[in-house]
């Protein structure tokens, strides 16, 4: 195993494995919409791992600050007056400036929000929480977008993430009471009641200190107050807000959308969410493969169990060249030799004396009910092992008499050979390419076609079909 | 731009790849090349775009003969810009590009200073040039945008815009720079340029001029009175 570790890293530092590519709009978009679904499908891991994934993404270069200062100063002032036309050109001066700084994109996001700007105010948003995810007064401003356009399910999730990063909880409770008064929009309204509703009950404001409808009406600037704002370093502990928002929710009978799934009673608690309890079960099955060739290392992918007595499939284009291949599954290593191979469809499958008490099954399963649904993938990518994401069936394709699985989750170098997995932990196809300029267009050979493939065994490997 | 279109786009950038060489020199080339690509961009034709790119990057590049005293000039070239100095900077930058014709840099400030010059086709020129060596250069795109936005020509103005946004580095940026001139700039044709160009990409934009609205039977003109006149309302007091 360490011999194993040692050629990983000397491929890392020989720059086999390329740099990651940066996100654009839509990538970051996505993340930030999958911590509002996790925020209300009360998934708290979920939460911190789409932010992690937001901290991971290359951040765009440091502007002016200099240059910067004073145009935001002049914002502030005239935002202050109520004068959001001189107040946008003032902020909209200071990002060009300095667009790496997330309050100044906090408050040109917030101008555009009280210019009635809303899908401006959006993009600014989301783009904000690309540079600080933890930014608890732009999830506020972003609530409100989502309520005034009529999304109060999304609003209380922004507003739940804005009170999960709140540096002043009491600050913020206060201002989304001032929210749910009845002077706002219907889905500002509904939004904040339903995150103030799952705020726990020590947070939550006594009745008869809840504001006149006069005061609530009263424009502030909470959304400029650096004090809600909590460094990225301070997640707050959520799950009793989340338990409660989840109640709320129910309450208003409003129910969970194809992107946020029905919660788990104490999913957060005990860390039992689908994705981990999918990953907890595959990560044994699932295969290192590290190719030699001429005594060097070669190549590496990703590989699974597919039989108790040690088959594993991979794609042929992960050991085509290989003189010697090594395998980890879990924590156990083995020599591995190919069995069978074919180029198209990409498959090699390769016997290990690996045996193991569960194995992957295949999901046969091709048909366009599949688009939609949540995936997983487990790889190597860049040899970062055990590597786990998340995405959707984006569509069906079939590309040189091959079905391919076309899939959002993503997938780099490494990946090759993986399995990609339904939340019922079958395999529905295994990934085994990407489009090269797309944002997160990857493909993974339909496990339909690996049963019917010459390298399927029924009497070693299992298969069902469930579309 | 359809299928036909594109399918003429590439063939003649196949007929500029194998006819111009021996008609036209090298620069005449590359320029076509450019204006291609400006055309394409405002036609939102992503892969002509990328192609034409590629032309130009597949074109050799002139080596420089002195690169130590391109470097020399081109410091010398900005130490003058900052100080406002527009002639002995162009004179420089100018120096520069003698001794290395492959510089980027000092032909897009060369581009630069004949705009602000008001040599509109020089600086034209000059973009091009830069544009040639470094398609992706979004600086250069947007100052080729403010000189068509100058000369009036609406739709190179987009393409120009257009690119500027594509390869823009940080694209949230871009968008608000467009955004600012779409509801800011007074010169019609760039701002014009610029609402297109965000509408283009199917960004929000608020134009600072909108159509007039048509006209509405209801309203009656201010000197047909439907009632009395009033006496005015008294001004509030302070």
């Amino acid at each position: 195993m360490k011999i194993l570790r040692e050629i990983l890293l000397a491929m890392l530092l020989a720059g086999v494995m390329p740099a990651a590519v940066a996100g654009q709009y839509e990538t970051i978009d996505y993340f930030v919409q999958q911590m509002i679904a996790q925020a209300i499908a009360g998934d708290d891991t979920g939460v911190q791992t789409f932010r992690e994934q937001l901290e991971n993404l290359s951040r765009p270069e440091a502007g002016d600050a200099a240059q910067a200062r004073l145009p935001q100063q002049q914002g502030q002032d005239q935002f202050a007056h109520n004068r959001f036309k001189e107040a946008l050109a003032a902020f909209r001066q200071a990002f060009i400036a300095n667009p790496a700084d997330p309050d100044i994109a906090a408050q040109l996001g917030s101008t555009y929000l009280r210019l009635g700007r809303l899908k401006e105010a959006e993009r600014l948003s989301v783009y904000g929480l690309s540079l600080m995810p933890a930014h608890s007064a732009i999830w506020l401003t972003l609530g409100q977008v989502y309520g005034q356009s009529g999304d109060a399910q999304r609003a209380a999730g922004a507003f739940a993430n804005a009170y999960r990063f709140a540096q002043d909880r009491a600050q913020l409770s206060e201002r989304l009471r001032q929210l749910s008064g009845p002077d706002n929009a219907a889905g500002v309204r509904d939004g904040a009641s339903q995150a103030l509703q799952a705020m726990p009950s020590a947070a939550r404001p006594a009745a008869d200190s809840s504001p006149s409808p006069a005061r609530s009406s009263a424009p502030t600037g909470a959304s400029f107050t650096a004090a809600a704002a909590a460094p990225p370093s301070a997640p707050a502990t959520g799950a009793p807000l989340l338990d409660s928002l989840k109640r709320g929710l129910a309450a208003l009978g409003q129910p969970p959308t194809a992107t946020t799934p029905a919660p788990h009673v104490d999913g957060a608690a005990n860390g039992d969410n689908p994705g981990q309890r999918i990953y907890r079960r595959s990560i044994p099955l699932t295969c290192l493969i590290v190719t030699l060739r001429n005594g060097k290392a070669d190549n590496l992918g990703s590989g699974l169990l597919v039989s108790t007595d040690g088959l594993i499939l991979t794609n042929d284009h992960v050991v085509d060249r290989a003189d010697n291949l090594t395998v980890r599954c879990g924590d156990r290593e083995a020599t591995a030799s190919v069995r069978r191979r074919s180029k198209s469809p990409d498959l090699a499958l390769l016997a290990t004396s690996l045996k193991s008490p569960d194995s992957f099954v295949l999901n046969a399963s091709y048909s366009q009910n599949l688009i939609g649904l949540d995936v997983f993938v487990i790889g190597n990518p860049y040899g970062l092992e055990g590597t786990f994401s998340t995405g959707v069936i984006s569509g069906l394709r079939e590309i040189d008499g091959v079905r391919y699985i076309q899939i959002s989750a993503p997938i780099s170098p490494g990946n090759s050979g993986g399995p990609v997995i339904l939340r019922d932990g079958s395999v529905i196809g295994i990934a085994t390419m990407r489009l090269k300029d797309g944002q997160n267009l990857n493909f993974a050979i339909a496990a339909a076609d690996i049963v019917a493939s010459g390298l399927f065994d029924p009497a070693r490997m299992k298969s069902r079909s469930t579309q | 731009m359809g299928d036909a279109g594109r399918m003429a786009a590439l063939a003649l950038a196949v007929w500029g790849a194998a006819v111009t060489p021996a008609l036209a020199q090298d620069s005449e080339r590359n320029r076509y090349y450019v204006q291609q690509m400006i055309e394409l961009a405002a036609s939102h034709d992503e892969q002509g775009v990328i192609a034409m790119q590629r032309m130009l990057e597949q074109e050799p590049r002139p080596t420089a003969t002195d690169p130590a005293a391109a470097a020399a000039a081109l410091q010398r070239g900005q130490a003058a810009f900052r100080q406002e100095d527009l002639n002995a900077a162009l004179s420089a930058f100018q120096q520069a590009s003698r001794s290395d014709p492959g510089n980027p840099d000092a032909v897009n400030y060369q581009g630069l200073i004949y705009r602000k010059l008001g040599r509109l086709t020089d600086s034209e020129r000059a973009l091009q040039l830069a544009l040639a060596l470094d398609p992706d250069r979004a600086v250069a795109w947007f100052q080729l945008a403010q000189v068509y936005g100058l000369e009036k020509d609406d739709r190179r103005a987009l393409g120009s815009l257009a690119n500027t946004y594509r390869y823009a580095q940080n694209p949230m940026r871009a968008e608000e720079i467009l955004r600012n001139i779409a509801e800011n700039e007074t010169a019609d044709s760039l701002r014009n340029a610029a609402v297109a160009a965000l509408r283009l990409y199917r960004l929000p934009v608020e134009p600072a001029i909108v159509p007039p609205l048509p006209s509405n039977p209801g309203i009656v003109p201010m000197d047909a009175p439907s009632e009395p006149a009033r006496a005015p309302r008294p001004a509030p007091t302070p």
